[in-house]
């Protein structure tokens, strides 16, 4: 029975890894760029769902709104610096300014919210499911059928409507779209809105599952990237796959060898798959944002 | 913009004057004075490396390198050197670039979309899907066929049936035959003229000289970014240097 409550446990750290990884998926899938500042931007949407939450006295289904509105803002922020390294796909300039901003982000939230860690208790952790010797809270199932609804949702987005089409014109070639009429610029914009709005609100989704600090973000972008670069760079649904995959195995090698070597685990996984299928484990996508 | 959206009548749909093109300083074209009037069809030839396409590119305000352009474009009597391009293709300055002219990961059909919408008018016709369609029967045989599965003949018709749908004031072609075979270009040429013929203002980039004065009314000689030879298509046909140098003829 133990190893099914880790296969539980694996579904929801899962779903949690590709929530978590959503925006960074379409970023590296549409404008190929790289934010080794996604961690830092998770832990900020953790603390401002915090503070809205438990200062502010915002209810939680307000409180996540606001740290996406935050998480969006600081996109954009982001973006308007890098604009010029983006139009020219300078990426080791992209890399080394979204590892600085992610510093800069921590110094800021822990001047702000201090260094203490806090604990985000929604009102969803707290109501139990038990069934024998398995258990799960409300907020595991809010994590499942929120990444659920966000990867379809972005599916259908860009695969069904003019402006997901848009956007996978420029993934493919952004000059190419510029003589297409499409203003290239604001769908960068649009992008890393997207991925700022999505990493706070996938922090408000998992973050009660743990104590917050202003030091956390390193593992989640580590997580991100394996997630990505399983999946099959800037594939929506090998993202999913990939984050859910990684999940089970992290919480089976944590039950069955050792918890202090998942995240070894995890990047032995991620070389292994890396040398056997160098373009990840989507299906039938050709790099695009599919 | 608005006030100026209304291009006067009876001015050249396109006109540049003083375009300068360079690249990391080196002056790539250097042209007084372009013009295309309505309904006109203009070909530019030159050898390879005369600036051709750097001259389109200039005019679209576009380049895959990173070009300094300057001087005056009008189209329609309207400046429009200072727009990117995304707004010019909007106006209806639409270019038709060598090489990459399609999106290979989207299906015929996917293709055939606009990303704007622009309403069809005496100014501007605009393509429906169905009209491309019709213009290119091939294509819809291959809707559901992705742009990468596609012929080299097929490319160059997905990408003039695109910018079609945009609803071309001016329509810039850059080398539509290069590397077809003769019976696509033929193909290619009698597009062309179908499209001249219903009034399309078209500038067309050729390095086949003898194809170019097939469909052309005017043509427009290229040497080092400069245009040293320009008139009437059938006088351009007997002029010397022309026939010399392009059309393979000796000691005429």
């Amino acid at each position: 029975m133990n190893l099914l409550q880790q296969v539980i446990n694996g579904l929801v750290m899962g779903h949690a890894y590709a929530l978590v990884a959503i925006g960074w998926t379409l970023l590296l899938g549409v404008a190929r760029l790289v934010n080794f500042g996604h961690g830092q931007m998770y832990m900020l949407g953790a603390f401002v769902t915090w503070w809205a939450f438990a200062k502010a006295g915002m209810p939680y289904w307000m409180a996540v709104p606001a740290a996406m509105l935050t998480g969006a803002l600081l996109g954009l922020l982001m973006q308007r610096i890098m604009l010029k390294a983006t139009f020219e796909q300078n990426l080791v300039s992209i890399m080394i300014m979204t590892l600085g901003f992610g510093y800069v982000l921590h110094g800021v939230a822990a001047l702000v919210f201090g260094s203490t860690g806090q604990v985000l208790d929604t009102p969803w952790s707290q109501i139990d499911f038990e069934y024998g010797a398995l258990w799960l809270t409300a907020q595991d199932v809010a994590i499942i059928v929120a990444a659920i609804i966000v990867f379809i949702g972005l599916s259908w987005l860009l695969n069904a409507t003019r402006y997901g089409r848009l956007v996978r014109m420029v993934a493919e070639d952004p000059k190419l779209s510029q003589l297409a009429g499409i203003n290239v610029r604001r769908i960068y914009f649009g992008v890393f809105a997207f991925e700022g709005a999505a990493v706070a609100f996938a922090a408000g989704m998992v973050a009660p599952r743990t104590p917050i600090l202003t030091s956390m973000g390193f593992d989640e972008v580590i997580m991100t990237f394996v997630v990505v670069v399983l999946g099959g760079i800037g594939s929506v649904r090998g993202s999913y796959i990939a984050g859910v995959g990684l999940g089970i195995f992290t919480s089976l090698f944590a039950a069955l060898v050792a918890p202090a070597y998942t995240t070894a685990a995890a990047f032995v996984l991620l070389i292994a798959v890396l040398v056997l299928r160098p373009k990840g484990l989507g299906i039938g996508s050709g790099g695009g944002a599919h | 913009m608005t006030e100026n959206q209304s291009p006067i009548i009876n001015q050249p749909v396109l006109q540049a004057e003083g375009l300068q093109v360079r690249y990391a300083g080196n002056l790539a074209v250097d042209i007084e004075s372009l013009t295309v009037q309505r309904g006109e069809v203009v070909g530019v030839v030159g050898a390879n490396g005369a600036g051709k396409s750097s001259l389109v590119n200039g005019l679209a305000g576009w380049s895959r390198g990173s070009a300094q352009v300057t001087g005056v474009v009008s189209l329609g009597g309207l400046a429009v050197q200072a727009w990117p391009t995304h707004e010019r293709v909007r106006a209806g300055l639409l270019l038709v670039p060598e090489g990459r002219l399609i999106f290979s990961q989207l299906s015929v059909h996917d293709n055939l979309a606009t990303a704007f919408d622009v309403t069809n008018g005496p100014e501007r016709r605009v393509y429906s899907r169905d009209d491309v369609y019709d213009l290119f029967p091939r294509l819809k045989a291959r809707r559901q066929h992705l742009g990468s599965q596609l012929s080299g003949g097929e490319r160059q018709m997905l990408g003039i049936g695109r910018a079609l749908m945009m609803g071309p004031r001016l329509l810039m072609l850059d080398e539509p035959s290069i590397g077809l075979a003769p019976m696509l270009v033929s193909q290619v040429l009698q597009t062309m003229r179908t499209l001249a013929s219903s009034g399309l203002s078209i500038l067309l980039i050729e390095q086949n000289v003898r194809a170019a004065l097939e469909v052309v009314d005017r043509l427009v000689l290229l040497e080092r970014g400069r245009i040293v030879l320009q008139g009437d298509a059938a006088e351009m046909e007997n002029n010397p240097r022309i026939a010399q140098a392009y059309l393979g003829a000796h000691g005429s």
